[in-house]
């Protein structure tokens, strides 16, 4: 096998990046350009000439990207503000309430400082890169389909289409931060069941009641998770609806309600945890009763605000 | 940011300029059929400046678009792909020449008036 010239290699590299049933056609014409344009020079040698002629047409990815007339942006001005946008919030949002659920649960854990510090790196790096490199990926995808869309469809803008100034959302901060507090709550339940607390006698303990399990906590977390989803529709929604607050409501309970009773019956939690915790000294069950209000207290005022935040002309 | 010197801004935005005349000035001289290395070597002896990796990709692209028809031409030692404007070709090229010709009346217009 002779090795390819230049030119070869260079017509493979161009017509490769380019659609199957033009690679021919394209090549020929290349290749049959490059030689007269080699001919027309007068470097010393052919070699120089057709290196400098090479040259001179550049970069074979660019050149296919003429060719194939596809552009060279990974995603386009239409999308690029959005992708930044959610860049910007899963770094600076979602980024650090994971690491936070991560170092917390680490903790609990009774890792050292340096096992933390190695964990906190470790689930930036990979869930940070995670996420930059799926929001591109989909981001690249859906810039290529909607670019062929709009050359086949090519829809006429009219005025009607300009959208609305948008008001400023003042409660999304708020919406997210509780949307990661819950989400919290929910993995912190999951995690205790890895039993993380250790008695003084050396046994491993579930600092919630395992009794939960056959039938209080599910309640419980199913109106976190019901709640999430909810503040999420309020995102995207921008703003509360009588609906959404009924239905807010209604989570809250269900979430609210059981915790708060099985707290008064003191049977949240396990009570060989609080053997070990309290030693000699026994709760009153004051603390249980208190506790079981402030549970209450708290969802009420939390059910307050959302109705408070409803539009006031609705 | 750097200061480019106003050469080069005036070399930059005359790129501009120059970018939408290749394609009247390739319906003007595909006439006749020619193939690429020849047309690039016509246009720039002409004046009008532009690089093969421009050229080329624009010829195919004119064609799609139904302004050019092409034919390999195998007679000589090297098969070349000649070009050669269409009927709807040359309705375009008379189209833009026109548009040309009131563009550079206005600008002329313009000039004459802002440098009095």
């Amino acid at each position: 096998m002779t090795t390819p010239t230049l030119t070869e290699r260079y017509v493979d590299a161009v017509v490769r990046r380019i659609p199957a049933d033009q690679r021919k056609d394209v090549a020929d014409e290349l290749r049959a350009t490059i030689a007269d344009t080699v001919e027309g020079r007068d470097e010393a040698t052919p070699e120089e000439a057709e290196r400098a002629v090479i040259i001179e047409m550049g970069d074979p990815i660019r050149l296919a990207a003429q060719y194939a007339d596809r552009p060279l942006a990974l995603i386009g001005p239409d999308f690029y503000p959005t992708y930044i946008r959610l860049l910007k919030m899963l770094l600076t949002t979602a980024l650090p309430i994971v690491v936070v659920v991560v170092l917390v649960i680490d903790l609990l854990d009774h890792k050292n400082a340096g096992q933390l510090i190695g964990t906190g790196i470790g689930a930036i790096l990979t869930v940070g890169g995670q996420m930059i490199a799926w929001l591109t990926v989909i981001f690249a995808l859906i810039d290529r389909v909607k670019r062929q869309d709009a050359v086949t469809k090519s829809v006429e803008w009219t005025p009607d289409m300009l959208p609305y100034p948008r008001t400023p959302d003042k409660g999304g901060a708020a919406a997210w931060a509780t949307i990661g507090w819950y989400t919290f709550l929910v993995l912190a339940i999951m995690f205790q069941t890895t039993a993380p607390y250790t008695a003084d006698d050396g046994r491993e303990l579930e600092i919630l009641n395992p009794q939960l399990w056959n039938g209080w906590i599910w309640p419980i977390i199913a109106g976190l998770i019901a709640m999430s989803v909810i503040e999420g529709f309020r995102i995207v929604m921008r703003g509360w609806n009588l609906t959404l607050v009924l239905v807010y409501t209604a989570a809250e309970a269900l979430f609210a309600l059981p915790l708060a009773w099985i707290v008064y019956k003191q049977m949240i939690l396990n009570p060989e945890f609080v053997d070990d915790v309290n030693g000699d000294w026994t709760t009153p069950a004051a603390v249980y009763s208190g506790a079981a209000l402030i549970i209450l207290a708290v969802s009420v005022t939390e059910v307050f605000k959302r109705f408070r935040a409803l539009p006031a002309d609705r | 940011m750097f200061l480019v010197g106003t050469e080069e801004t005036i070399l930059n935005l005359a790129q501009e300029l120059r970018r939408g005349t290749v394609v009247l000035a390739c319906l003007a001289m595909l006439d006749e059929p020619q193939y690429g290395y020849a047309l690039l070597e016509t246009l720039n002896g002409a004046g009008i400046t532009v690089d093969g990796n421009t050229l080329y990709p624009l010829l195919r692209r004119l064609e799609k678009q139904g302004l050019l028809t092409s034919e390999w031409n195998t007679e000589e030692s090297r098969p070349r792909k000649f070009y050669r404007a269409s009927d709807e070709g040359s309705r375009v090229r008379a189209g833009l020449t026109r548009e040309w010709q009131e563009l550079a009346a206005s600008i002329a217009r313009l000039t004459t008036e802002t440098t009095k």
